[in-house]
């Protein structure tokens, strides 16, 4: 199963008005491995034509990516006012 | 005079139990939860083993919202092509019922309300920013810049523990504190479950395996849990090792997990119901934090208290255990002095006399010896050579098991120097 597949099962209320991740740009530029495009269960972080692209709205809030990423770039906050994924399992 | 004598950060099992326990002690204590409802941001393999709940809620295997109870315990590991495995089904299990297959999502709603109804005052949909401290001493939450004032904090936000990091409590994780947890919930019927893994009414079975087949570095164990009328299937990555193969995605592996001959028939045709990914705390002892101080405790997986040994994966008992300990730290400061860093110390004396720190003491570089080459490459490869000179009759003269074992390791990809010597340590740390 494609994960896109896998990630439209999830019910997300996505906030629009505030990222709970944000990722700097110069950094993610310059940096060697892209480690965050292979450890991101949800595939937020992508590169295309080399440079990379970061969504915050599939996000199943692991904090995977910020020790994932050894150059500083990333920015984690707790989502707020219940926004972001909601499990009906868990 | 604070607003409330006690508040906790986080409504999962470690932070509901410490509500608990202080409410029905008749604190006045308030449960600040992100997820709304409760439960609903929280993920784990599934397991819960032990009955540390009892002393919160006596009559939770009756009650509470598990899916089955352990009647069968696997351990595999898994080649290309085979899973050589050992199963552990017992009546022993219908006496002591060791574990609960249970769905946080369902659990944790059910344990907020719990805390709830014995008198917490509960707040959900409400993100802490970081705890609040003046003079040195934790004087409450900060939330959007107000402050909510306690005599006493416990943090217990889970495994991605934000606020214990953001104000300062515990450092950022790294590579060594964590794994990356990835799984699916597929659902098959009740009969289905039943007619696969061999259980009758409310028995399941819990899986746990090693990924030897998985290409270069990456290192990954897999697991699945029966719960009623749905498996819990996922797989826990090494962020170490994933990070030295840099070219495998975390969310590939549990597919090839869920593809592996062995697994692939026993979730056929099951419809995926949800995909979750989570980290797994795996630092142990080392990278526990200061549990305590002026005012606040850190409690669950935000103190980095988890068990993994390979062989079995445990937290929710950890957090419900340490949840408790808090709590009574906290009654009896309240009772004495009142709240201090003094006073608090009580916590980590409460844990050092129990399992969680024992636990942790006892199995310390457990991580160095479920992690690496010979648990992940070598046994498997060995293992699957023995059991081919055992069972796969090629016409041949037969070979004793001993020039098989011989062969097994030479077969196992790591000098023979290097296994004996990993063998040895892997057993002592075990």
């Amino acid at each position: 199963m494609k994960l896109e597949d896998r990630l439209a099962l999830l019910n997300y209320k996505i906030d629009r008005t505030y990222a709970h991740i944000t990722v700097k740009p110069d950094i993610c530029e310059t940096c060697p491995d892209h480690f965050c495009t292979f450890s991101c269960p949800a595939k937020c972080y992508t590169l295309i034509d080399g440079k990379l692209n970061f969504k915050y709205e599939d996000c199943v809030e692991c904090g995977t990516c910020i020790v994932a990423c050894a150059h500083g770039s990333v920015s984690w906050t707790n989502s707020k006012g219940a926004h972001g994924v909601k499990y009906k399992y868990g | 005079m604070s607003e409330f004598d006690a508040i906790v950060v986080g409504g999962g099992p470690a932070g509901s139990s410490a509500a608990m326990r202080l409410a029905s002690a008749g604190h006045n204590v308030l449960l600040v939860e992100k997820a709304d409802p409760p439960g609903s941001k929280n993920v784990s393999g599934g397991v819960l083993w032990g009955n540390d709940l009892e002393a919160v809620i006596p009559d939770w295997q009756k009650t509470a919202p598990v899916e089955r109870y352990v009647k069968a315990k696997g351990v595999g590991f898994l080649t290309k092509e085979s899973n050589i495995g050992l199963e552990f089904r017992s009546g022993l299990f219908d006496k002591n019922r060791a574990g609960h297959m249970v769905l946080r999502a369902k659990l944790d709603q059910w344990l907020v309300k719990k805390a709830k109804d014995m008198g917490a005052m509960v707040a959900t949909g409400v993100t802490v920013d970081r705890v609040a401290f003046d003079k040195g001493k934790a004087i409450g939450v900060e939330q959007d810049g107000d402050i909510i004032t306690s005599d006493c904090v416990i943090l217990a936000e889970g495994a991605n523990p934000r606020v214990a990091i953001d104000s300062g409590l515990r450092e950022p994780l790294n590579d060594k504190d964590v794994a990356i947890g990835v799984k699916e919930v597929i659902k098959l019927s009740e009969k289905t479950v039943n007619e696969r893994f061999n259980l009758r009414d409310k028995e399941g079975f819990a899986g746990e395996y090693v990924l030897g087949f998985l290409p270069d570095q990456v290192e990954a164990g897999g697991f699945l849990y029966t719960n009623k009328d749905t498996i819990s299937a996922g797989v826990v990555i090494s962020m170490k090792h994933l990070r030295e193969n840099d070219r495998t995605y975390s969310f590939d592996i549990i597919e090839q997990f869920l593809e592996h001959p062995a697994i692939a028939p026993l979730v056929d045709g099951g419809s995926v119901e949800e995909y979750s990914a989570h980290m797994v705390q795996e630092g142990g002892i080392e990278r526990v934090p200061k549990l305590y101080g002026n005012g606040y405790m850190i409690a669950g997986d935000a103190a980095g208290f988890s068990f993994s040994n390979g062989l079995v994966l445990q937290g929710m008992n950890y957090a419900i255990a340490s949840g408790i300990a808090a709590a009574d730290t906290f009654i009896e400061a309240k009772k004495g002095s009142g709240v201090s860093e003094e006073s608090l110390a009580g916590y980590r004396k409460r844990l050092l006399d129990s399992y969680v720190l024992k636990d942790l003491y006892n199995f310390r570089g457990i991580d160095e010896v479920t992690w690496g080459r010979l648990p992940h490459r070598a046994m498997p490869n060995a293992l699957e050579h023995i059991m081919k000179g055992l069972f796969i009759e090629q016409g041949v003269p037969k070979k004793h098991l001993y020039q098989l074992m011989t062969e097994a390791l030479g077969e196992s990809g790591i000098r023979t120097s290097e296994a004996v010597l990993e063998g040895y340590r892997m057993l002592r740390r075990m």
